[in-house]
């Protein structure tokens, strides 16, 4: 396809995504809808800031959730404890998570493929335990209630963080482009492909790694102390759950973790669909069970994700599309010979 | 003095892989490094770039101690390698596969014309330039083994330590990486070469290291290696 005219697809697309996130509001029937809508962007902006480690040096973390538990945890209590201003206590917040993403990733980045998985599963694990146990701190079981920032009736209240999360989407969807085009962010990518032969060409694996997830860490703890605001009460049980980061994976699998608006995309379709079920099986646990049959049929079938999988398909439309193999005329092959002679 | 080995050791469990190696390679040749299967040549190429940790033993590189560096050091001090099995970047395509050996540069865009150029350059001297859009996975094996060696050689190294070169290569295609190391190598690069293809080994190297058990038993010009009895002892076991 030519260049110009891919670009001017591309810019469509993203512009017309863009108009349907910020019309939405205005569209949405009831509160209720409204609310899920803030709930399907704050999955945006996580698994966005989950593929800043996932897409781009293949490290799967289902740990994620935990990151986005602290970020939340951390807003609120710097909020009820040190009285600090809601804005203030998340950027606050997320400067903390970013900072003890250093030797969190320190310590986990050190194992690849499956025992890094585990270890992220780690620290959800022991980070639930640690917020459940320590009630006079964290208010345990019992969670926390972290007081709104803004005195607005239930419906504005949801539209302003609505926005609010579409503008830390937007963020850290051009922080995502910005490291993809850049030499950091091809350096990144060689090491999901072969992390010891791009050691072998030069790239410091270890500080890139420890650098994009101390990112990462930072916008999924940013995404948290939002929600944190937004939802007004937290409970360790939902803030550190391996569920988060298994949806967060899952979305980001199936929208395609190599593309800018793969996790969008994934985001947007998981997110609806889990609100959706939510609403049609209440709380039995068949959501899940939907879910994970979404994850195997984009396993088997797409397994690049969604947003490639169209790709391809235009691609397959375009018949000017260049083969790998040179292709030379008989002619020319005649005129090769004779100059061979 | 270029790259060195003082009494290099390492041992894998119980096995002896590396017993003792030292060797002294020629700045500005094609140095070859035969020996029998499991001679340690693949683990001596590994420790050397850091890849493993060797047990003792010095590493050195124009008098510089690069023992148990990591990797990456050992690479920007010049020193590039291939690996036996061939390995590229499967799903970027050949063009980046390429840019990925140009020392990074934070948020800078890795497509900026000079490094394009540089590395349109290293393709189109590797007879691969067509593919540049290419993605690696979609090549074939003796492409891929072109596609690695340009990205080793964007790095500009002024050592390359090839594994195996010739592994399953065509005949023709060997001629090509045969006179590619001769033309390199007359530009100033001076190549370690890992090699079981006897005639490519006799016909390009200058000086020639033979590896038994772990150490180097025999050391010259191709001539001598010939007729060496050691070395017809080793490999042949007589």
């Amino acid at each position: 396809m030519p260049n110009a005219s891919k670009r001017i697809l591309v810019g469509t697309a993203i512009a017309l995504l863009a108009a349907a996130i910020l019309v939405f509001p205005s569209l949405a029937p009831n509160p209720y809808i409204l609310s899920s809508g803030v709930l399907v962007l704050n999955y945006a902006v996580l698994a966005t800031s989950w593929n800043f480690v996932g897409g781009f040096t293949g490290y799967i973390s289902l740990g994620h959730g935990a990151l986005a538990g602290l970020g939340g945890y951390a807003t609120g209590l710097l909020v009820v404890k040190a009285g600090l201003p809601s804005f203030a206590a998340l950027a606050v917040a997320a400067l903390l998570v970013a900072a003890l993403a250093v030797p969190l990733g320190m310590a986990a980045l050190r194992v690849r493929g499956a025992s890094f998985v585990i270890v992220s599963i780690a620290l959800v694990l022991i980070l639930l335990l640690v917020f459940q146990s320590w009630a006079s701190f964290t208010g345990g079981s019992r969670g926390l209630v972290v007081p709104r920032p803004f005195d607005l009736s239930r419906p504005e209240h949801h539209r302003v963080f609505y926005y609010l999360f579409a503008v830390l989407l937007a963020i850290a969807v051009l922080a995502w482009w910005l490291i993809d085009r850049s030499r950091f962010g091809l350096g990144l990518k060689s090491i999901r492909e072969d992390e010891d032969k791009a050691e072998a060409l030069g790239t410091p694996t270890f500080a890139y790694k420890l650098i994009v997830f101390v990112v990462s860490a930072g916008f999924t703890a940013l995404a948290g102390g939002l929600y944190a605001l937004w939802f007004g009460d937290l409970d360790p049980v939902f803030q550190f759950s391996i569920l988060t980061g298994s949806y967060l994976v899952l979305m980001a699998l199936l929208g395609g973790v190599r593309n800018l608006f793969g996790p969008v995309a994934g985001a947007i379709l998981v997110g609806t669909a889990l609100e959706y079920f939510k609403v049609e099986y209440g709380d039995t646990p068949l959501h899940l069970v939907a879910t994970g049959v979404l994850l195997a049929l984009v396993v088997l079938f797409m397994p690049d994700g969604v947003l490639p999988a169209i790709g391809d398909l235009l691609k397959r439309l375009d018949r000017t599309k260049k083969s790998s193999i040179r292709e030379v005329t008989a002619a020319e092959l005649a005129e090769q010979r004779k100059a061979a002679v | 003095m270029s790259l060195a080995t003082h009494e290099l050791r390492k041992a894998f469990g119980g096995v002896t892989a590396l017993d003792g190696a030292t060797v002294d390679f020629h700045p500005g040749k094609v140095n070859a490094l035969i020996g029998p299967n499991g001679s340690g040549k693949t683990t001596y190429f590994n420790c050397v770039t850091g890849m493993i940790k060797p047990d003792s033993g010095r590493v050195t590189y124009k008098d510089r101690d690069l023992t148990g560096k990591a990797p990456h050091r050992i690479a920007r001090a010049g020193l590039g390698r291939t690996f036996q099995l061939c390995r590229t970047f499967p799903r970027m395509t050949a063009l980046e596969n390429v840019l990925a050996a140009v020392p990074h540069g934070g948020l800078r865009s890795f497509r900026t014309r000079s490094d394009i150029e540089r590395a349109m350059s290293w393709l189109t001297r590797l007879g691969i330039e067509h593919l540049a859009r290419s993605e690696a996975r979609d090549m074939s094996w003796g492409q891929q083994k072109l596609l690695e060696l340009a990205g080793v050689l964007m790095a500009e190294p002024e050592t390359v330590l090839l594994d195996e070169p010739a592994g399953g290569v065509n005949p023709a295609l060997l001629d090509r990486i045969g006179t590619l190391i001769r033309e390199l190598n007359a530009e100033g690069r001076t190549f370690v070469i890992v090699e079981h293809n006897m005639d490519l080994v006799m016909s390009i190297s200058d000086h020639i290291v033979v590896f038994d058990r772990g150490r180097p038993i025999a050391e010259g010009p191709p001539s001598v290696i010939r007729s060496d009895e050691r070395v017809l002892g080793a490999y042949l076991g007589v």
